[in-house]
């Protein structure tokens, strides 16, 4: 999937500087955007202010950039604006995987491309969208086990070693997706590590500290912590520390500025790092192909790779 | 005492244990958990239970002064939100002191608006409190442009602001000493002082209360300004236990608060309620959702557990006042 991502992008550059030249920088193309909620969190924040840079740098695409406030409705109503506005291609950043199908229907019928960022769609509404561009949560899950296990046996503990897991808020694909990725792979890398319970920890700090705080009182003996991104990680980390329950390997996902300096001071173990620049970039190359006719992967994942104290020098620290 | 003795003698032990079931339940549930899991009434269990407790106990005693008076609150969730992004915000900026003032200052001023809407413009306070809860809410993201915020790593174990949320007295964690001595404060101006007695008035019958001669309008305003300064004095100690906030941190409290202040039998009609049967509401909804967790229970059981107590502990305590289980009134 890498590959043919890059490769995608080598191919539009190369068609964009030699073929259309001429013809497409003349009349760029209309690519319209209906985001989540920009500002409600700062991976979104970021997200949309590398969109449009993305954007404002490319001579042959002409953005309308728009934020549905988390309000279904508004992107419903903001998706038909679109349409109506007779854009080129739709991109789409889900208020609810289910309540945009069919508004997406429509767009498809009027003959707009429509691409989904971030978040997929419900399956029920993948026969109208060209593409989902975004990260592959389930391998974000796998890498984390892949992550855990690689230190326990680092540490020689692979054999008996147990783990608690605080998952994304319940009912979230993401949520489901990384913990799914991960329960599935521990075992093919690390059979004798015990997951012993999971709880979520609703993406919230404060929440998943005091989950982590009952975990501890339950079990004597805790070696690992998964958590669905590092903002719980850290509250895990905070619990523990508070406990003086030290040794604990945290690892995380969707690598967080707080996560990046734990490991820098050797406290945090590990995360997948995510960017929301590459997340925005990805997603206007690949609603751009789809305009161009380029034959798109359905599902057009880009890179998530694993960051841990060993490596975190080849990235750069996290903006969110 | 005598008259005591005198009730118990008349039989009158079923409604003694009726009116206080409250307590009844609470023992109830220790020794049932109790049971369940061998951690749940070790120290350190107790201990975490209380002080995760904390934060919802505080902002509890404001709500319930405020549901005694005749109305609610439901913009504690997102004033705690907004109290948390500001100070730890602040905190490197100008100093753990001045972000402090500075928060606290912000948190009143909001709960004055809600004060001057409801107490002297005389708007519903449900309409007033859940637009505040997305006007707030607003305002975190306008402030934080999104941002989570966090005390800067290399000073979150020196700083004194870490007494709050990390701090411990004599082996006790500071949360609780905070909320048990906060309760107790507000639980005796409510109980003994004539403020209290006009608090009860202007919930129990407030036409009566103005005829007496109390000014309505400002024992209302007043009342909301207890409950911003009880979110403050939560979110002093969130922003320090957590050394950071999101945006949403609160959300979805407001609940939690109010379902507190319910289990501990305030009566949402106003005139009625006490502070030490808030913190029994309070310590119950913890201990629940920390006994389920121990015994294993996943986390959808704790909600449908909690709100089964919830819905019980109202129907006992309207069941108690009225004598009968079921509505006489078809």
């Amino acid at each position: 999937m890498k590959f043919a991502y890059t490769s995608l992008i080598a191919g539009t550059t190369a068609l964009a500087t030699i073929a259309m030249a001429g013809a497409v920088s003349a009349e760029p193309m209309k690519i319209g955007i209906t985001q989540n909620n920009v500002g409600v969190d700062s991976y979104q924040t970021t997200y949309e202010k590398a969109f449009i840079e993305a954007a404002d740098a490319d001579a042959d695409v002409e953005t309308v950039v728009l934020d549905a406030g988390g309000d279904v409705a508004r992107q419903i109503a903001q998706i038909q604006d679109l349409v109506q506005q007779n854009v080129d291609a739709i991109i789409i950043w889900p208020t609810n995987g289910k309540a945009v199908v069919p508004a997406v229907r429509a767009a498809d019928k009027a003959g707009i491309p429509v691409v989904i960022t971030n978040s997929n769609i419900a399956e029920e509404g993948f026969d109208f969208i060209k593409s989902f561009s975004g990260p592959d949560n389930i391998t974000q899950g796998s890498r984390s086990a892949e992550i855990m296990c690689d230190k326990f046996k680092d540490m020689g503990i692979e054999k008996t070693a147990q783990i608690v897991q605080i998952s994304g808020q319940p009912g979230y694909t993401t949520a489901i997706e990384r913990a799914k990725g991960f329960e599935d792979r521990l075992p093919e890398v690390c059979p004798d590590v015990t997951l012993v319970e999971t709880q979520p920890g609703d993406w919230n700090r404060e929440k998943s500290q005091r989950v982590m705080e009952a975990f501890l009182v339950k079990y004597d003996k805790i070696d690992g912590v998964y958590a669905g991104d590092d903002n719980m990680g850290i509250g895990a980390l905070n619990a523990a520390k508070a406990a003086g329950r030290d040794g604990i390997i945290f690892v995380g996902a969707t690598n967080f500025a707080v996560g990046y300096e734990a490991m820098a001071r050797g406290e945090y173990w590990g995360s997948i790092y995510q960017s929301p620049v590459d997340d925005a970039k990805n997603a206007l190359a690949t609603a751009k192909a789809v305009v161009e006719g380029k034959d798109v992967p359905f599902l057009n994942y880009f890179d998530t790779p694993k960051i841990t104290q060993d490596n975190m020098d080849e990235f750069t620290k996290p903006v969110f | 005492m005598a008259g005591f003795v005198e009730r118990m003698r008349n039989g009158d032990i079923k409604s003694l244990i009726a009116r206080n079931g409250i307590f009844v339940a609470f023992v109830a549930f220790m020794i049932a958990f109790g049971i369940g899991s061998d951690r749940f009434l070790t120290f350190d269990n107790l201990e975490s239970v209380v002080r995760s407790s904390a934060m919802i106990g505080i902002m509890a005693l404001g709500v319930t002064i405020v549901v005694i008076s005749g109305n609610l609150d439901l913009s504690v969730g997102s004033m705690l939100s907004f109290g948390t992004v500001m100070v730890v915000n602040l905190h490197d900026k100008i100093g753990p002191g001045p972000a402090i003032l500075v928060m606290m200052i912000c948190v009143l001023l909001l709960g004055a608006v809600n004060g001057f809407l409801i107490g002297f413009v005389r708007l519903n306070s449900l309409i007033v409190t859940l637009g505040m809860l997305s006007a707030i809410q607003g305002l975190t993201l306008i402030y934080s442009g999104g941002k989570n915020v966090d005390v800067n790593p290399s000073t979150q174990d020196t700083t004194w602001f870490r007494v709050f949320g990390r701090g411990e007295v004599a082996g006790i964690d500071m949360p609780i000493i905070i909320f048990f001595a906060l309760a107790s404060f507000v639980g005796f101006i409510i109980a003994f002082t004539p403020y209290g007695r006009r608090v009860y008035a202007v919930g129990g019958n407030p036409t009566a209360a103005v005829f007496s001669g109390i000014r309505r309008n400002r024992v209302v305003f007043s009342t909301y300004i207890v409950s911003a300064f009880c979110v403050g004095i939560a979110s002093i100690i969130l922003g320090s236990r957590v050394m950071g906030s999101q945006n949403n941190v609160g959300q979805g409290y407001e609940l939690l608060v109010l379902a507190s202040v319910i289990l501990g039998g305030t009566s949402l009609l106003g005139g009625s309620g006490s502070i030490l049967k808030t913190v029994i509401g309070v310590l119950i909804l913890g201990f629940i959702q920390n006994g389920l967790l121990l015994l294993g229970y996943p986390y959808f059981a704790q909600w449908i557990v909690t709100w089964i107590v919830i819905i019980l502990a109202v129907w006992l305590d309207v069941a108690a006042k009225r004598g009968r289980l079921l509505s006489p009134i078809a």
